[in-house]
């Protein structure tokens, strides 16, 4: 927003805050400045999530007070999602969680855990595809877990305790195979891993390979929500295909604990609003990202769910005691 | 056909830099970038680095054009100084400094300092087409790189990075283990346990290594110069006219190094295009060829133009050069691509074999941009020339608070956090210790970006072949590079035995020489 623009929209914003009162009468809520913290650093996908958020809430004025935004990095998100956590019970503050929101402190001694938060609502999935070359034998997940039980396979992805290689451990363990999973540092190193038939498939988020599914070099042969994609129809799951399991990393908003039941009631019917505007499929959309949504206490048990099955596989293969 | 596509990828590159707001941001990023040239020690690199944050908030096409004319403007800018009062701002122009000083006690500092705006143009045009020419067909050929290539291909780079380290080998090798040592900390890159972290969040996602670069250049070379007094020192003067016909270098001078211009940027180009060589390489590359092939080589060291021309055009042509594998392959050729490579991925794009395709405008851009950034400071640098010569005349002491304000804000912002920024002054003292011993910190920041990649790739081409070396020479790019990599090392060992068996036969020879 400009600041002429700001200039205008403030006069506007007080003259109809005057006429009009608060929609749940008994609350009142909100009578302060909100907090939004971000715990990784400018240009991040938490970044760009928790902006475009802060941004919506501005424009169609669903908050009607000023939202302070702040990047509080340090620590692979160690340090934000710390500041959050001390301030319990205090409704005006916010925070975006991504996967490292469960994965740092299952790797360190951070002080909190998602317990330590009160779930607003999850606004998108960040799921992966499996990923095969487009001149290969493989059709469909069935034609893959078939040659690997009898072959040996490599499976590519970023990172070596990321969420890609717990989708590979996953789909190993629910189609019975063995397999050699291949760390790379970034997304480019992945990709040309699979170009350069160094490996048998990758596990990507699609932003990483939609661009190479487009030019036809690469196909998916599964995705692992529980539900297709909003934005890759056509992709089967994992669980459609008889591979009995889901993940997918945590893209939602939660506050500190302690915090009023019906300021969590107000902030996921808010936020309810926010993913219904047009700015909020835009972003889905470029971002490759899935928006089906899980709500408040359902947020939770799909936390502890996901958490679950991270522990595992990172207690499986070492990362973890 | 190559000619079809320079242009082609010309036009379109320009068509996306042509935007008013490109062109402002990339005059502005020239015009510092020639200032912080200017100081010493603030070359590309470290300039980049301060810089990165001033681009935040900027479309990425915008930023990575306004950064690429900072790189421009300081390497010109670091040669003024070279020529002006024999300080080289970056390793890259100390070949500068052999004639250029010279020409200026001379009294020809003006036509010395236009030419290497010229050469500097020219070395930069050339490596611009050659770069149109056939970094698409790099590109297409980096797809086949898997983890082994990559691999190959890094140790090349930390092979030749072993010439740069110049005379004191010991200390250059203690250099670049340091920055392996750094490169460990953080998460394992196969099982994901912890290394070196000592259970803090703080180190888990490894050592940044932007606040290491700046602290080992920026603020080590500070605290050296206010060492050695530099601070204390009355600025030399070195008087010229403007308007005199002493300003501009004679038809003599075009002659005489016609040839030059067009050796020094093919070799600087090359040089550039391999990985860890770079810009300090092709200059010197580039000088010393240019004196074997002279007629007259007793003529260089004391002003002659071909012996400013050469690494002039070499160091340019060489930065151009170091964009190749840049986006091609996502490896830096040097200390300034390196920071550069880390501004891109901040901004969410990956450098590697699909840049080209995934983001064009912002290659085409990027590179259409570095051949405006070239035609903006060849005028630049002339009209200023007057000017830079004044700015040298602030007193070192109320430049140097100013430059740590900045290193410190500079580290500071790249994340919000005060880590980055412990990290820099601890670094800055390490910097100045290296400096003080005549360590190599280009070592060390280069072998921090190569040491991860290299354990990250060769790790996985092992997980690939099952722990077998073999992978190396089945796949035939492999071959190939292990190939190039085994006679690149058997070559620079023979050559070493050579000359010592004939500096241990004729020892009177080489002390005649020396006279």
């Amino acid at each position: 927003m400009s600041l002429l623009k700001k200039f205008i929209a403030l006069p506007v914003l007080a003259a109809t805050l005057a006429t009009s009162m608060s929609v749940a009468s008994e609350l009142d809520y909100p009578t302060k400045r909100l907090n939004y913290t971000i715990a990784f650093g400018p240009g991040g996908g938490n970044d760009l999530m928790s902006r475009t958020v802060v941004d919506i809430l501005k424009k169609y004025k669903f908050y009607d007070k000023t939202i302070r935004v702040d990047n509080l990095a340090g620590g692979s998100g160690a340090v934000g999602f710390n500041y959050v956590a001390q301030q319990q019970g205090n409704p005006y503050h916010l925070t975006s969680t991504s996967g490292n929101f469960l994965g740092t402190p299952l790797v360190s001694n951070t002080g909190w855990t998602y317990q330590d938060f009160t779930p607003i609502g999850l606004l998108a999935q960040d799921a992966m595809f499996i990923v095969v070359r487009a001149d290969s034998d493989f059709q469909s997940a069935s034609d893959f877990v078939e040659y690997a039980k009898h072959n040996r396979v490599t499976i590519g992805g970023t990172g070596a305790a990321g969420p890609e290689r717990v989708v590979a451990s996953l789909f190993a363990e629910a189609a019975g195979f063995d397999y050699d999973y291949v760390p790379s540092q970034d997304g480019g190193g992945m990709v040309t891993s699979l170009t350069s038939k160094s490996v048998d498939a990758i596990v990507a988020n699609p932003s990483e390979v939609s661009g190479q599914i487009t030019a036809g070099n690469f196909r998916p042969l599964a995705y692992s929500e529980s539900q297709r994609s909003t934005v890759y129809q056509d992709v089967p799951t994992f669980k459609e295909q008889g591979y009995d399991f889901a993940f997918s990393l945590p893209r939602g908003v939660v506050m500190p604990s302690e915090v009023d039941p019906a300021v969590q009631q107000w902030w996921v019917e808010t936020l309810q609003k926010v993913v219904d505007t047009p700015e909020w499929q835009d972003y889905l959309t470029t971002n490759s990202l899935s928006g089906n949504t899980v709500w408040g206490e359902d947020f939770a048990k799909n936390l502890a769910a996901t958490n679950a099955d991270f522990k595992r596989v990172l207690t499986q293969i070492g990362a973890i005691k | 056909m190559v000619f079809a596509e320079i242009f082609e990828h010309l036009a379109f590159g320009l068509s996306v830099a042509l935007t008013p707001t490109n062109v402002l941001f990339l005059l502005i990023g020239a015009l510092v970038g020639m200032v912080v040239g200017l100081f010493p020690g603030f070359g590309p690199a470290a300039g980049i680095a301060i810089l990165i944050p001033m681009t935040f908030g900027l479309d990425p096409t915008t930023a990575i054009i306004m950064l690429s004319g900072i790189y421009y403007g300081s390497m010109y800018g670091g040669t003024i100084t070279s020529i002006l009062i024999n300080t080289p701002g970056e390793s890259a122009t100390v070949a500068s400094t052999l004639d250029g000083y010279p020409m200026a006690q001379q009294g020809r500092a003006g036509p010395a300092l236009v030419m290497q705006a010229i050469a500097s143009f020219v070395g930069g045009t050339l490596g611009v087409i050659l770069i149109c020419g056939f970094a698409p067909l790099l590109a297409n050929f980096a797809s086949s790189f898997g983890p082994s290539e990559y691999f190959l291909i890094i140790m090349l780079g930390l092979l030749l990075l072993t010439t740069m380290m110049g005379e004191n080998r010991l200390n250059g090798i203690i250099s670049a283990l340091f920055g392996f040592a750094i490169a460990m900390v953080g998460v394992d890159s196969v099982s994901g346990a912890q290394r070196y972290t000592f259970g803090s969040p703080e180190l888990i996602g490894g050592i940044y290594f932007v606040p290491v670069a700046i602290g080992l250049f920026g603020i080590g070379e500070l605290l050296y110069c206010i060492y050695t007094g530099q601070h204390k020192r009355e600025n030399e003067r070195v008087q010229f006219s403007f308007r005199s016909r002493d300003f501009w270098p004679t038809t003599k001078d075009y002659i005489s190094s016609r040839f030059t211009f067009v050796r020094g940027s093919i070799i600087g180009f090359v040089a550039g295009v391999l990985p860890g060589s770079g810009a300090t390489i092709g200059s010197i590359l580039a000088y010393s060829v240019e004196k074997k092939v002279a007629d007259d080589p007793e003529r260089f060291g004391k002003g002659e133009m071909r012996g400013l021309v050469a690494p002039e055009t070499a160091n340019n042509a060489a930065s151009a050069g170091a964009m190749v594998p840049l986006i091609s392959l996502g490896i830096p050729g040097s200390g300034a691509t390196a920071v550069l490579l880390g501004a891109l991925m901040m901004w969410g794009l990956q450098p590697g074999p699909m840049l080209i395709d995934s983001n064009p405008d912002l290659v085409w851009g990027l590179v259409a941009s570095m051949y405006m950034g070239n035609m903006i400071l060849v005028a630049l640098s002339i009209l200023a020339i007057p000017l830079f010569v004044k700015f040298l005349d602030i007193p070192y002491r109320l430049v140097v608070p100013v430059i740590v304000i900045l290193c410190v804000i500079g580290a500071y912002a790249l994340n919000n956090s005060i880590i980055e920024t412990s990290m820099l002054l601890i670094m800055g003292v390490v910097g100045f210790g290296m400096k003080l011993y005549g360590y190599s910190p280009a070592a060390t920041v280069l072998a921090l970006v190569l040491g991860g990649m290299a354990e990250s790739t060769f790790l996985q081409s092992l997980i690939i072949s099952q722990g077998s070396l073999a992978i190396f020479v089945e796949r035939p790019i492999s071959l190939v590079l292990t190939l190039v990599m085994l006679s690149t090392l058997g070559l620079s060992l023979a050559l070493r035995i050579y000359k010592k068996a004939r500096r241990n036969k004729q020892p009177e020879v080489n002390c005649e020489h020396a006279k």
